[in-house]
């Protein structure tokens, strides 16, 4: 082994409680960053996740004239022959006035949002009926799931309470109808229909006087990678209707723009615990280099050059780097093992979508790396500055 | 040569104006007692300070015009050190420390079995793979010497080598000296203020107030002093 390099190792080692605090502070700076990108990451890619499966899908196309006339069968028929393509369903909202009564009490609420959805293809396309926490998902032209806090503001509406619905048509008449709830929704977060009512489709249709129209088609693919690619095939085979589609990034950035810069802010309070780390391979390097006096002293005595001795203490700061790096490494990735594996949540909120970046992960351990390094240099031209004569005189 | 510490009012004459030359093979001592500056001399010979003044030859190089690097590669190849306190690199072992100074030469070849063989020669054969740390003042003087002459240098330097050894070892320390030099030939400068433990010698050098005086007749030497 390069003798620079064994030395370097020697007076590493046989210093373990310099060595485990250098490494320490590498881990706890890799770990910082690790666990930051779980949580912020994790929450951010949950949100995206619940818009896409309960609202907006891969792909969500609607209409520059507000609704969409061409028939769901036609478009869903279209999509779903596209071999990335899961499914692909319809979907109209609207406002309403709903009101039940309860216990002898009339509860009223208005400007309750509502969806009218295709209860067959719904259930392919999204996963809202998955947030039924009470009773089913709409399965009838009459029947209704009301969001849990829909349901707690009408007075603790249960499964199999009526409650009447009024919805102002096309025309601006009211047209109130009567349903029975069906089931009540909650959803992890609240990023699902937890304030929203849903009916079926062509009940609601029939409310607003819009027979045969659709507000969006929710498309779910089974390569979200394939989005864009998707999408811009679906508007070049429609080229003389008005159209839009958004990939899931288009049509829920502003939802995440505020939070793509809170994540960058956190990335940079990771970044600079890092170089907290770094400050703290300094010291211990100075302390080293302190320790080490004589023995550099001796060295320069036996012949080697200043270049020789900064190459030994570089070496440290790469040893302390590599380890550092690894141990980080290997707690971050087990910290991300057991978020995942736990579907980790805060107080039973939105449970984080946790994935492996490599790409990150491989960053983040190189920057340590490279950062341990660079702390190294000045304590190591420190140790180069030391006189044989003056270095030996240390005890 | 001369050696000035400090400025002005603080101005110490280390050195003044000493002048000696050492043979090929001569064991030299210098004496002189405590703060006459024999120990500034060792380390301007041995190139680990700079005289304030005047030149230093070795193998017929003049030394003083050598830049940093030069100086190390000189130190490296052409000097050999023995300190008071063995200084061993504790972090290696006995082995590893006298082949220190041939693997910063880069100049590896048979320098493993050369070690051994030193080690073997003064005595340290079974001692070789302990850590510095762990073995007796005399061995790490021994080790020391056998560091001093892994890369045959031109001159070894020894400050105080039996200074911090009881009388027995020392003897044994000066006998080694000795019989290395007669058998390699080499050169040996010894700063000693322990002239008896060293017996017969080819040259003795007293240093009394920065000054160089041949002999070590001390009368001889206040003589020539006035």
């Amino acid at each position: 082994m390069e003798y620079r390099l064994r030395l370097a190792k020697r007076m590493l080692f046989n210093k373990k409680g310099s060595l485990i605090g250098a490494v320490l502070a590498v881990t706890i700076g890799i770990l910082v960053i690790h666990v930051n990108f779980v949580i912020f990451q994790g929450l951010f890619d949950a949100i995206v996740r619940d818009i896409s499966n309960y609202r907006n899908g891969d792909i969500l196309v609607t209409d520059e004239a507000d609704y969409i006339d061409k028939s769901d069968l036609s478009v869903v028929s279209w999509f779903e022959r596209i071999p990335y393509v899961e499914a692909a369903t319809p979907r109209l909202s609207s406002t309403a006035e709903m009101n039940m009564t309860k216990n002898g009490k009339l509860i009223e609420e208005t400007r309750v949002p509502i969806v009218g959805i295709d209860p067959f293809r719904d259930i392919k396309a999204s996963t809202v009926h998955e947030t039924i926490a009470d009773g089913s998902y709409v399965f009838s032209r009459n029947s209704i799931v009301l969001g849990s806090n829909v349901a707690r503001d009408l007075g603790g509406a249960e499964v199999g309470d009526s409650v009447k619905v009024l919805v102002v048509d096309r025309f601006g008449q009211d047209e109130v109808r009567r349903f029975t709830v069906s089931g009540i929704a909650k959803s992890p977060g609240g990023q699902g229909f937890d304030y929203t009512a849903v009916i079926h489709i062509d009940t609601l249709r029939d409310m607003m006087s819009r027979h045969g129209e659709t507000g969006s088609f929710m498309v779910k693919l089974n390569d979200p990678t394939k989005a864009f690619e998707v999408k811009e095939f679906f508007l070049r085979s429609f080229p003389n209707d008005d159209f839009l589609a958004e990939t899931i990034e288009e049509s829920a950035e502003e939802q995440l723009a505020g939070f793509r810069s809170g994540i960058a802010m956190i990335n940079m309070i990771g970044y600079f615990g890092m170089m907290s780390s770094a400050f703290a391979i300094v010291t211990i390097q100075m302390m080293l280099v302190n320790g080490k006096t004589r023995e550099i002293g001796v060295m320069r005595s036996i012949g080697a050059k200043r270049k020789d001795i900064l190459i030994i203490f570089i070496f440290q700061g790469m040893i302390i780097g590599a380890i550092g790096a690894g141990v980080g490494t290997a707690a971050g990735l087990g910290y991300t093992f057991y978020a995942k594996e736990t579907k980790m949540s805060f107080n039973n909120s939105l449970p984080l979508e946790v994935s492996y970046n490599w790409e990150k992960i491989i960053q983040t351990a190189l920057t340590s790396f490279i950062l341990a390094i660079i702390a190294s240099l000045y304590p190591s031209y420190r140790a180069t500055k030391l006189l044989p004569v003056e270095a030996m005189r240390t005890v | 040569m001369t050696k000035v510490y400090g400025e002005g009012e603080n101005k110490v004459k280390a050195l003044d104006d000493a002048t000696l030359s050492v043979e090929q093979g001569e064991i030299a001592l210098i004496v002189g007692s405590s703060g006459s500056g024999k120990s500034t001399l060792l380390n301007m010979i041995g190139l680990l300070d700079r005289p304030t003044s005047g030149k230093i030859y070795i193998d017929g190089i003049d030394t003083t015009t050598l830049d940093d690097n030069k100086i190390s590669s000189f130190r490296n190849k052409k000097l050999g050190f023995i300190f008071q306190f063995s200084n061993l690199l504790t972090d290696l072992t006995v082995l590893e420390n006298v082949l220190l100074p041939r693997q910063i030469a880069g100049t590896n070849n048979n320098a493993e079995k050369e070690a051994r063989d030193l080690l073997k020669a003064v005595g340290l054969e079974d001692q070789m793979n302990k850590r510095a740390n762990k073995i007796s003042g005399g061995q790490a003087q021994r080790a020391a010497i056998a560091r001093g002459l892994i890369n045959k240098p031109s001159i070894v330097l020894a400050d105080e080598p039996t200074g911090n050894l009881d009388s027995v070892t020392s003897n044994t320390i000066v006998q080694l000296m000795k019989s290395m030099a007669k058998k390699l030939n080499q050169t040996f400068v010894i700063v000693t203020h322990d002239r008896q433990h060293f017996g017969d010698v080819d040259k003795v050098i007293t240093i009394k107030d920065g000054k160089a005086f041949s002999g070590d007749m001390p009368s001889e030497m206040e003589v020539l002093a006035k």
